[in-house]
Parts: C-alpha cells; sequence; structure tokens
C-alpha cells in the first residue's frame, strides 16, 4: 500500500470534523473521494498532506508514519497537494511558480524533465510563461496548480476540487490530464463533486458522509449502487 | 461578554441603582474600599495617596484607551499626546482666560475631542495598521508642536500649572474628585458600550466584514468611538495636570501611551475596568521598583515590556480572563454569582 | 448552457488584448506612469529636490541622498518582515541601535590600533569589519527574538496574531532600549569618524568620506538585496512564504526556516544601517526612535508590504526631512512630514505605490 490511514480523527481545534477515516490507496491507483458538501474531504486532505495536525489514528505513507508530519516534510517524503484554495504564489510568473514547485528536487535533468512534461501537458502554462500567476484565468490557474504539483515528481498527488468553477470543457481537459499523469505512473486521490464523471475516471471511490466513510469499492460498482445513484448522480 | 445584552433580570432597589451606573455588586465594594482605605493608616500618608491618584488617573486613562482597543480593535498609538493635549488646552486656557478649572477641564476634553474626530476622519477610513500608525504619527506630530511652540507651551522648561486646592492641602482633596471622575469615565463608557452603539462597536471589533455587509457603517461607528475615548483621555489629562502642577512635552511622549497601553492590556481588552483595577497594584509595582532600585535606572520599564511580552504570548485575555475563568469555576455558588451579576 | 459559461472567457481575452495594445509603445508607457500617483509623487519629489538644492546649496541634495538610502534599508527590512510574517515591527528601531552599540564597540580596539599604526590597511578595512559586526550581531538578535518570542506565539495563539505581534514589538523595543541603559548607560557612544580621510568633493561641495562610503553601502545592499530576493533560492523562498503560506508548505519549502531567514536579513539590514551611521548618529538608549519613524512614515507612504518601493520611499522622507531643516529649523522634522504624509493619504489612502494584488495588512 502507498497510502494507508488507519481509523483517523481530525479537525479544527475543538471542532472534530472526521471520525475514524480508514481508506487505502495502492501504488498507481486512481483513487476518488466523493461527498456531499462539507463533508470533510478538503480536510482529509489536508491532514494526509501535513497542514493539519490529525487529532487521533495513523497514516502511513509507504510504510513510514507522516501523521503529524509538518508539511514540507509530507512534500518531501513524495506527496503533492493541490488544494482547492490553489495557494499559488500570485506575485510570481508561472514559471518562477512552476520553479517554485520543484523546490525539493535537486537533480537540475530531472527539474527540466518535469517541466517539459508540464507544459507538454498544458501548453497553454507554456504560452503564458512569463505571466504573473495572480493575472491567469481561472481555468489556467487550476493547470498552474495541477502543474506546480507535477513538478515535484510526486508519488501520491492529493488533488481538491479541479473542477470547481470550470466551464465543462475545460473540465474534460482537466480529467484527461489527470488521467495522463496517472497513466505515467503517478497514484492520484482526487476529491470531487463531478460524481458522474468521477467514478468513470477513477479506479476505487470512498463515500465520505459527515465526516464518516459510509461506502466504498470499485467506481464501477458504486456508479450503479442505489444510494450513490440517488444521492449523487441524481437518478 | 454578550450575556449584558442577553436578558435582564429584573433588580431592585440598590441593586437597580447598581445596574444602572454598570457596577456589579464586587464593584461595588472594590468601589466602597477605595473610598474608605485612604482615611485610615497607613494609607492616609501623603505619598501613598499620590500612589492612589495617579493609579486612578492612569486607571481612568487606561479605560478611555481600552474603549478604542479593545471594543473597536483601533489602538490609539498616539493616546498620550491625546491626554497631553487635554492637559495643555486645559492648563493654557486656565492661566490666560482664567476661567474656572472644572470648565477648563471641559475645553481640554473639547479640544482633544476634536483632534480625536479629526485624526479619526482620516485614518479610520482605512484598517488596522494605517489606523494606527497615523495615529501615531499624529502624536509624534503634537509632541513636536509641544516642543517647538515655546511661546504658548515653555516648551522643554515645562509649563506652570494652576492647582486645584491650595498646595499646602493633603492629597486627600484629590483623591475623591480622581474617584468621581473613574466612575464618571467608567459609568459614561459603560453606558455607551450597553447601548445599540456598542453592540455595532463590538460587531466592528471582532469582523468589520461582517460587521459591514449587516449593515453597519463601519467608519462612522469607529470615528464615534475614537473621538468619545479621545475626549476622556483628554479630560483625564487636563486633572492630571492640575494635580501635577507642571507639565512638560515628554508626557506626550509615546513611552508614556506604552503605559497606558500595558495597563489595559495586561488588565484584560475589551473589559474596561480590568485596566482601572490592574493599574493600582501595577503602579504600585513600578514606583517601588523606581524608587527601590534607583542605581538601575530604566529597570521598571524593562519589566513593562516583559510582562507584556509574556502576557501577550501565554495568556492574551490578561488579568480579566482569568477573574472570568474563577467566576466560571465558582459560578454554581449563589454569593459568587451574586456578586458578579 | 455551456455556450453561457464559455462566453465570458472570451468576452475577457478581447478585453485583455485590447488593454495589452493601449499599452503596447514604450513611450506611451511612460507617460502613464508618470501620470499616476507614484510617478507624479516621485517626479515631484525630484524636481522640489533640484529648486531647493539651487536655492539653498546642493547639500540638501547630497544629505537626502546619504540618509535616504539607510532610511530605505530599514523600511526594506520591515517591509520583509510585514509581509512574509505579518508582523509590524516596532522594535526595529532598536536593532538600529544594537548594529551601532556593536559597531562602536568592535570599533574601538580597531581605532586604538589604527592611531599607531595609519598606515596599516586595517584603516581602510577595520571600519568595514565593524559594520559588518554591527550587521550580524542584529541578525542573531533578529534570530533569537524570533525563536524566544514569534515562534512561542505562533505555536500557542494564532489569533489576532497582527495585533499581539504589535504588542509584543512594542514591549521588545521597551526591554531594549532599558537593557541598553542598564548595561551601557545612557550617555553617547559615538565616533568622529570611520575613514579619517579628506573630504571628497562632489558638485562643488565637500563631502566626508564617510558619507561618500554610507552611501555605497547603502546601494550595494540594495543591489544585492534585490539580487536575492529575486534570483536565489532562498529568497525565492522568502517571497514564495509572503505570497502564499500554505502554497510555500505544500511545496516543500520549510516555513519555519523562512521565518529565521526573514528575522535574521530584516534585522540585520537595521543593524546595518546602524552601524553605517554611527558617525552620524551615536549609540544611546533611543536613537533608534528616530529611524524607525522614518521608516515607518515610508511604510504607510507607499503602501504596506511594498518592498521596492521602500527605495523611492526612503529618499522622499529623508528629503521631507532635509527640507523642513533646512527651511523652518531643527525640531519641525517630525510635525512637517507628519501633515504631508496624512495629506497625501488622505487622496490615497492605501499608500502612493499601493498594488492590488494582496492586502494582508487589511486586519
Ligand atoms: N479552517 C477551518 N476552521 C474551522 N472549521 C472549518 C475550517 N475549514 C473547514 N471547516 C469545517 O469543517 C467541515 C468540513 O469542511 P471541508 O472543507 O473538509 O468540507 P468539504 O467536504 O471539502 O466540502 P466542500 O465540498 O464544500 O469543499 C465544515 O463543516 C467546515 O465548516
Ligand atoms: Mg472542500
Amino acid at each position: 500500500m502507498l497510502l494507508e490511514i488507519k481509523s483517523l480523527d481530525s479537525g479544527y481545534g475543538f471542532l472534530q470534523v472526521l471520525w475514524d477515516i480508514s481508506l487505502s490507496v495502492d501504488e498507481g491507483e486512481f483513487v476518488a473521494l466523493i461527498g456531499p458538501n462539507g463533508a470533510g474531504k478538503s480536510t482529509t486532505l489536508k491532514t494526509i498532506s501535513g497542514l493539519l495536525p490529525p487529532q487521533g489514528g495513523e497514516i502511513l505513507f509507504a510504510g513510514d508514519s507522516i501523521g503529524g508530519m509538518e508539511g514540507h516534510l509530507v512534500c518531501r517524503k513524495g506527496v503533492a497537494f493541490i488544494s482547492e484554495e490553489l495557494n499559488l504564489f500570485v506575485n510570481m510568473t508561472v514559471k518562477e511558480n512552476l520553479e517554485m514547485g520543484a523546490f525539493t528536487v535537486e537533480d537540475s535533468a530531472k527539474q527540466k524533465e518535469n517541466l517539459e512534461f508540464v507544459y507538454e501537458l498544458f501548453p497553454r502554462l507554456y504560452e503564458r510563461e512569463n505571466q504573473y500567476a495572480g493575472t491567469l484565468s481561472g481555468g489556467e490557474r487550476k493547470m498552474m496548480a495541477i502543474g506546480r504539483g507535477i513538478m515535484s515528481s510526486p508519488r501520491l498527488m492529493l488533488v481538491d476540487e479541479p473542477s470547481l468553477g470550470l466551464a465543462p470543457m475545460l473540465t474534460n481537459e482537466v480529467f484527461k490530464s489527470l488521467r495522463t499523469l496517472n497513466k505515467r505512473g503517478t497514484t492520484i486521490l482526487l476529491v470531487e463533486q463531478n460524481v458522474g464523471k468521477t467514478l468513470k475516471t477513477s479506479s476505487r471511490a470512498y463515500i465520505l458522509e459527515k465526516g464518516k466513510i459510509v461506502l466504498d469499492g470499485k467506481s464501477a460498482d458504486l456508479a450503479n449502487d442505489d444510494h450513490v445513484r440517488k444521492i449523487y448522480l441524481g437518478h | 461578554m454578550a450575556s449584558e445584552h442577553e436578558y435582564y433580570v429584573q433588580k431592585k432597589g440598590i441593586a437597580k441603582f447598581l445596574d444602572y451606573l454598570c457596577l456589579t455588586p464586587l464593584g461595588a465594594i472594590g468601589f466602597l474600599i477605595l473610598i474608605i482605605v485612604p482615611l485610615f493608616p497607613p494609607f492616609n500618608q501623603d505619598y501613598l495617596l499620590r500612589w492612589f491618584i495617579l493609579a486612578a488617573i492612569m486607571g481612568a486613562g487606561s479605560m478611555a484607551f481600552d474603549f478604542s482597543a479593545g471594543y473597536i480593535a483601533v489602538v490609539n498609538f498616539g493616546f498620550a499626546a491625546f491626554v497631553g493635549l487635554g492637559a495643555y488646552t486645559s492648563a493654557i486656557t486656565a492661566v490666560r482666560w482664567g476661567i474656572p478649572l472644572p470648565v477648563a477641564m471641559l475645553c481640554g476634553a473639547l479640544a482633544s475631542a476634536l483632534l480625536g474626530l479629526f485624526t479619526g476622519a482620516i485614518s479610520l477610513r482605512m484598517r488596522g495598521m494605517f489606523a494606527i500608525c497615523l495615529t501615531w504619527f499624529i502624536g509624534i506630530a503634537l509632541m513636536g508642536l509641544a516642543i517647538k511652540m515655546v511661546w504658548l507651551t515653555r516648551g522643554m522648561l515645562g509649563l506652570q500649572v494652576p492647582y486645584f486646592f491650595p498646595s499646602d492641602v493633603s492629597n486627600l482633596y484629590y483623591w475623591y474628585p480622581v474617584l468621581g471622575l473613574s466612575l464618571m469615565t467608567w459609568f459614561i463608557l459603560k453606558r455607551i458600550a450597553r447601548s445599540h452603539m456598542g453592540l455595532a462597536f463590538k460587531a466592528i471589533g471582532q469582523n468589520m466584514d461582517a460587521a459591514k455587509t449587516s449593515g453597519i457603517n463601519p467608519t462612522r461607528y469607529r470615528i464615534i468611538n475614537f473621538t468619545v475615548s479621545c475626549a476622556l483621555a483628554g479630560w483625564v489629562g487636563a486633572f492630571y495636570a492640575h494635580f501635577i502642577g507642571i507639565l512638560t512635552p515628554d508626557f506626550l511622549h509615546t513611552a508614556k501611551t506604552v503605559e497606558f497601553l500595558v495597563i489595559a492590556y495586561i488588565g484584560g481588552r475589551g473589559t474596561l475596568w480590568g485596566g482601572f483595577a490592574v493599574a493600582f497594584p501595577f503602579i504600585w509595582f513600578t514606583e517601588m521598583l523606581r524608587s527601590n532600585f534607583d542605581y538601575l535606572p530604566g529597570i521598571n520599564l524593562l519589566i513593562y515590556g516583559l510582562i507584556l511580552i509574556v502576557i501577550m504570548i501565554f495568556y492574551a485575555g490578561g488579568m480579566a480572563q482569568f477573574f472570568q475563568y474563577l467566576v466560571d469555576k465558582y459560578k454554581d455558588n449563589p454569593t459568587v454569582r451574586w456578586l458578579t451579576t | 448552457m455551456a455556450s453561457a459559461a464559455i462566453e465570458p472567457t472570451i468576452d475577457e481575452s478581447a478585453i485583455d488584448k485590447v488593454e495589452q495594445t493601449i499599452e503596447n509603445t514604450f513611450v506611451q508607457k511612460v507617460v502613464r506612469w508618470v501620470f499616476s500617483a507614484a510617478g507624479i509623487t516621485i517626479c515631484l519629489t525630484i524636481l522640489i529636490a533640484i529648486v531647493a538644492s539651487i536655492h539653498k546649496g546642493p547639500y540638501i541634495l547630497v544629505n537626502t541622498i546619504i540618509t535616504g538610502g539607510m532610511w530605505a534599508l530599514m523600511a526594506i527590512g520591515l517591509s520583509l518582515l510585514f509581509s512574509v510574517m505579518n508582523i509590524a515591527g516596532f522594535a526595529h528601531g532598536e536593532y538600529f541601535m544594537a548594529g551601532s552599540l556593536t559597531a562602536y564597540f568592535v570599533m574601538q580596539p580597531i581605532g586604538k590600533y589604527t592611531l599607531d599604526h595609519p598606515e596599516s590597511f586595517i584603516t581602510y578595512v577595520g571600519p568595514l569589519i565593524a559594520i559588518l559586526a554591527g550587521t550580524f550581531m542584529c541578525a542573531i538578535l533578529g534570530v533569537i527574538t524570533e525563536r524566544l518570542v514569534f515562534k512561542q506565539l505562533r505555536i500557542r495563539n494564532r489569533e489576532g496574531w497582527l495585533l499581539n505581534c504589535f504588542l509584543i514589538t512594542i514591549g521588545l523595543s521597551v526591554i531594549m532600549q532599558n537593557g541598553h541603559q542598564l548595561i551601557f548607560g545612557a550617555d553617547f557612544k559615538g565616533i568622529l569618524a570611520y575613514w579619517d580621510f579628506p573630504s571628497v568633493p562632489i558638485l562643488g561641495v565637500y563631502i566626508s568620506m564617510d558619507r561618500v562610503c554610507a552611501f555605497f553601502i547603502a546601494a550595494l545592499t540594495m543591489v544585492g538585496f534585490y539580487m536575492f530576493m529575486m534570483f536565489s533560492t532562498a529568497g525565492k523562498t522568502i517571497r514564495a512564504v509572503s505570497q502564499d503560506e500554505e502554497g510555500a508548505r505544500m511545496v516543500g519549502i520549510s516555513v519555519d526556516a523562512v521565518h529565521i531567514m526573514t528575522f535574521a536579513l530584516s534585522c540585520g539590514l537595521a543593524g546595518l544601517a546602524g552601524a553605517s551611521l554611527l558617525f552620524m548618529f551615536p549609540s544611546y538608549p533611543t536613537v533608534g526612535v528616530m529611524p524607525l519613524y522614518n521608516s515607518w512614515f515610508i511604510i504607510i507612504l507607499v503602501g504596506f508590504g511594498n518592498v521596492a518601493g521602500s527605495i523611492p520611499g526612503g529618499f522622499m522622507i529623508a528629503l521631507f526631512q532635509v527640507l523642513t531643516r533646512s527651511y523652518f529649523g531643527e525640531g519641525w522634522e517630525a510635525v512637517i512630514p507628519v501633515l504631508l504624509i496624512s495629506l497625501i493619504l488622505i487622496f490615497k489612502p492605501s499608500g502612493i505605490f499601493a498594488t492590488k494584488v494582496r492586502t494582508v495588512w487589511d486586519q
């Protein structure tokens, strides 16, 4: 198992949001985490990536415990987190942002290779290489954030709602790039509201409601599950 | 905190009167102690009374300071200059035009209020640090003026100020007026804080954007609050002038602001009474340090700084937070409840 | 539905294009800048400086440039502290003081030695050693305060950070001022000159070697600082943290390390200013107050968190003060610049170089 979470509790101060979450992601998998607004999906990802200290339970990454480790150390272990807010460096150019993404990569050949891959994946970023990240459009920002995540050659990428606020066409593009990335060997844990598309793209999925995992299984099976169909797919 | 708005138990007689004065029974007892204690030895000695009076002045000043720092979260970093402006205005009007001192004190308050209004109008459109810095600059400018306008203030030589009472009387004569002044300051500030406007102040202090969206015009309320705070600062300063008898521009210095600020924050921001209560032990402590360690000049200030840092790191709520903690702990005890409501 | 969602993006790019064509030529850009708030003030400042220099003599320009550079250094440090850690540094003047104090004590034996050996190379290098010692001392002091104070607050309480830090820096300032008085006394600890050479004639005025050197130190430091921030990895991490702390953490930057670095840099710059100006401002407990005022004037004038804007700001403030001193006399320099700044702020409430992108100070 690349990522293994055992009975994780987490939250903000006195407010506990996650209750006894267990999930696991295998090397090379594309796993989705689905749930209604406020279920605690973002909280889960934040806790894994070390931005939020867990209140209990265990997080294992490639066999090492990373629960409670600081964010930058988790990143060095090979976890990239693309947050809902994107957290771009708005006063830096696209290129500088991407370079910062490769902060943990020492090998400059590897950096270059990653940069080329990102530009190949998102030609739009290449066109706007010298533009400030703060002036990018919403879609471009998403690409920028994903690109920055790729730059650190992560083993596991945590992606939080990449389709938020995007037109359907752009959403497709982003999903396509995630799939390409997965095929290239990066494990992905994706949080999404767009349940139909997500279940088509991912291999497995977990369903999180009110801070608890209520269902999990193969995406194809879940797409036919009554509960999922009624609540998330609307038919 | 919001409990004072939540419900009113119907009160009668003395309790009702105290409530009108915004005093809890415990507060009233404390106040009575302050009235009685200076009549008895050893506290009736003049130098101890002097310490009491200075503490009450600092306490009243820190209440006025806390009114804007604690309620609308605007730290008036030029506060001492507003206090000093009141002092100078009162002194100068009294000397030049020979008007009675209480009226002169009101002139002082008015001058500070006007300057506060002006400062507020230009600085309070901006937020946080901007406003703080502007008040600070105005304070610096005022001090510069006090130094340079020698024809009016006699600059660093110091301005002789008429005393309230003939110089041979006991300090007890000053004690009761200053106590009245403190109570008055408390009463005014607390009545405003309890009113509808006080609610708006608190809303603004906690979250300006939320307050804005709920239909409060933050700038207007902030300016009102700031002006009231400055007016009272001027008033307190005027009393100080006629008690101390001499005014130098040093009194407008940022270091003096820091004194008010330290007292208000150690007392507990946003409580008003915290600063007043803390002023007494605090002034005593620093005076003691100053007189016992006169070979270590500035040791008292150094300790101010340390206390401020430690409080800010470990216990940002100050003494009032500790008091509240005690009250909450013993809230089932009926005496405690009666004393504190 | 889909077309409705796409349409706005098309509109936006069209507007972008129109704006780009308007902006295109260099001359137009310059004209635009000149008529922006920043342009107007800078051009006006230069104009005033020139007119006053012709009227009162070139020393106005010289004094402005020498002190302005140093105030700019201090303001850069403050700005940095501000934009990276959200700390309003009211103890910055005390690092200036610590810098000058260290330089004084290091300069004592050096001065003695050069008195006996006037031909030695120490005559040239010694003062530089003293200045560097002041800088490093302050950098270390900065790191110590960060670890002992701000780190502790950060761990314990993140609510009301800006205000709490502001109060803490006030406490620090009081402690350092009175600490100085307790340990070293309140008297002036100064030197006559760092480089005891004949004055250099520039524009018909004789300028002491120290002033010339101070100017070059300031200029070199600014260039060095700019290069460091723009091109070095460490500088980039600092910028990254100032723009988005979470983002920085997400790409593997240790925010803790950046905080240490920021404090070292920011306090080091203040120390450098203090040490370089020791020949003008002897060290005493409250020597830092005036530099602190000045750097805050600058920050307010140019807008919060604007590191680059501190440089023209520094010269502007220095000019204000030199002018008030020579036209109104000593002692007015606290009053008249304040009035001017208030006036500017009435028209431009967020500073003359305020940028739209991020305003963390809005709390
Ligand atoms: N910084 C915070 N402080 C306190 N509570 C928070 C914070 N962030 C989120 N919460 C609360 O935690 C709960 C879960 O939030 P979370 O962001 O994880 O939900 P989510 O599943 O990602 O929802 P969405 O689909 O809307 O993004 C919510 O009730 C939210 O109000
Ligand atoms: Mg979310």
